[in-house]
């Protein structure tokens, strides 16, 4: 767990360092309030919070890889194969 | 318990973007979640913590059922707002931002030298508005005095807010 | 605010899982095929985390299968079908050995930030002065932009590439997470790693895809 510089505010060096662990609800209540309270103030870190659940959208729609044919080819043989025992 | 909630002009929240049915007349529905703090619940701020969630429009919430207190909000699982807080318009909000500006100058001057380099920030952030120089003159004021007197200056806009805002006993 | 949805989702993943399990011990062709195609993106993903080349990747993953087969009788549901399929490549990625499989350096994480930081340290103030830590100049608000720029053909393929130059656990972890959307759970069973790492790894791995979007979209 990132140890913070201050018990009062985080940085937006902080920020975006602690970016990934908000979106995952890993900051521990404190640390969380701070990121909120800082992006409440802070437009730029409100970007790039913003930036960074667009990346996430962005990087879901990434197609996922389809099937080579051969290999859906030699499955398929080798399930029938499976099948007959 | 009532408490306070700031939302944009849209009635949205700030961090979900839930839209909020709004009191029109009388107090608005109540809404039901479950409360985990900071990730779900109905979330608002008690007098104290106003300055840490300035807003665009502020509103007056009663929250009931479980409620858990954190550091500088509360999270229930039942909430309504009860009526918008009119007094904090676009004016007040201009003004409190000044207020928080001189804040900065003050602080910056009362030492020997003047933190010029801090004093640098102060008036190019007038257009990010009162969250920003709410912070602005806290931070300033730790910087000098350290982190009892971040606390002060916050208690002190939050006098100030209650004040200008009626709120309080 | 947020619905509790977690319980039945995986109420119904385990009811579907029941019923796939069924149909493929039934010998349905279909099934078989559609699992295959279900999990061959994450196959390959985590299959690249121990192998060289994409080329091999592809046959581990293929071997995993015929693996999977053997076993299917045997198989009694104990972990889910998905982390079954799984160790089962991993192991296979392994144990195809020698020079091709190598174990991923986990313990080796440095705490985020150390010595891989999110943004270059350049485009915040420096220790020392006036507001340390905080940006020097704003980064970008894509939300002025419109969605389908955001989110078009173009931008995904930045993001594609951007995955592609990743270190190999960071590409797994995010290709695994955010592509495939395994849980950070699975990803922790399947790699055998903690949380935290696995967290850091996801970190730097959307970092340098924001920064990949951001060269892209400020241009």
């Amino acid at each position: 767990m990132t140890e913070l510089h201050s018990h009062d505010h985080v940085t937006c060096q902080e920020v975006v360092e602690l970016v990934t662990d908000y979106f995952e609800g890993a900051l521990p209540a404190d640390q969380a309030d701070l990121f909120e309270q800082h992006i409440n103030f802070c437009e730029g870190c409100d970007w790039y919070v913003d930036e960074m659940r667009t990346t996430v959208a962005a990087v879901g729609r990434v197609k996922e890889e389809d099937v080579p044919d051969e290999m859906r080819e030699r499955l398929l043989t080798a399930f029938r194969d499976w099948k007959r025992k | 318990m009532i408490a306070y909630k700031f939302l944009r002009p849209d009635g949205t929240s700030a961090f979900t973007g839930f839209r909020w049915q709004l009191p029109n007349g009388g107090p608005g529905p109540w809404l039901d979640a479950r409360v985990e703090p900071c990730r779900s619940g109905i979330h608002a701020c008690r007098l104290p913590d106003l300055p840490f969630w300035v807003g665009r429009t502020l509103w007056e919430i009663e929250l009931d059922g479980e409620i858990v207190e954190q550091r500088s909000k509360v999270a229930a699982s039942r909430g309504r707002l009860l009526r918008r807080i009119e007094a904090w318009d676009d004016e007040l909000r201009d003004e409190y931002t000044r207020m928080c500006a001189d804040r900065a100058h003050e602080l910056v001057n009362s030492v020997s030298p003047p933190l010029e380099a801090w004093d640098a920030v102060v008036e190019p952030s007038l257009p990010e508005g009162p969250a920003l120089l709410g912070f602005v003159a806290a931070r300033i004021a730790e910087e000098i005095f350290g982190s009892e007197a971040y606390h002060a200056e916050r208690a002190q806009q939050v006098a100030w807010l209650s004040e200008r805002l009626g709120l309080g006993a | 605010m947020a619905p509790v949805q977690e319980d039945h989702q995986s109420i119904a993943a385990a009811a579907e899982e029941a019923e796939l399990l069924v149909r493929l011990r039934a010998g349905d062709e279909r099934a078989f095929e559609s699992l295959v195609e279900a999990y061959h993106g994450t196959m390959l993903a985590v299959a690249r985390n121990y192998v060289k080349t994409r080329d091999v990747a592809e046959e581990v993953v293929q071997e995993a299968w015929l693996g999977v087969l053997k076993g299917l009788d045997r198989f009694e549901g104990r972990s889910s079908l998905k982390t079954w399929v799984l160790k089962i490549l991993v192991n296979t990625a392994l144990t195809r050995g020698g020079r091709e499989a190598r174990s991923v350096p986990f313990s080796s994480l440095a705490p985020a930030g150390e010595d891989e930081p999110a943004v270059e340290p350049e485009r915040f103030r420096p220790p020392g002065e006036a507001f340390a830590g905080h940006w020097n100049g704003y980064p970008g608000d894509w939300s002025s932009r419109p969605e389908e720029g955001l989110l078009g053909r173009e931008t995904i393929d930045v993001a594609k590439a951007a995955i592609e130059t990743l270190p190999d656990a960071q590409r797994t972890v995010i290709a695994m997470r955010d592509v495939a959307g395994c849980s950070a759970e699975e990803v922790c069973d399947t790699l055998d790693v903690s949380e935290g790492n696995q967290r850091v790894l996801l970190h730097r791995a959307r970092s340098h895809v924001r920064a990949a979007l951001e060269r892209h979209l400020d241009d």
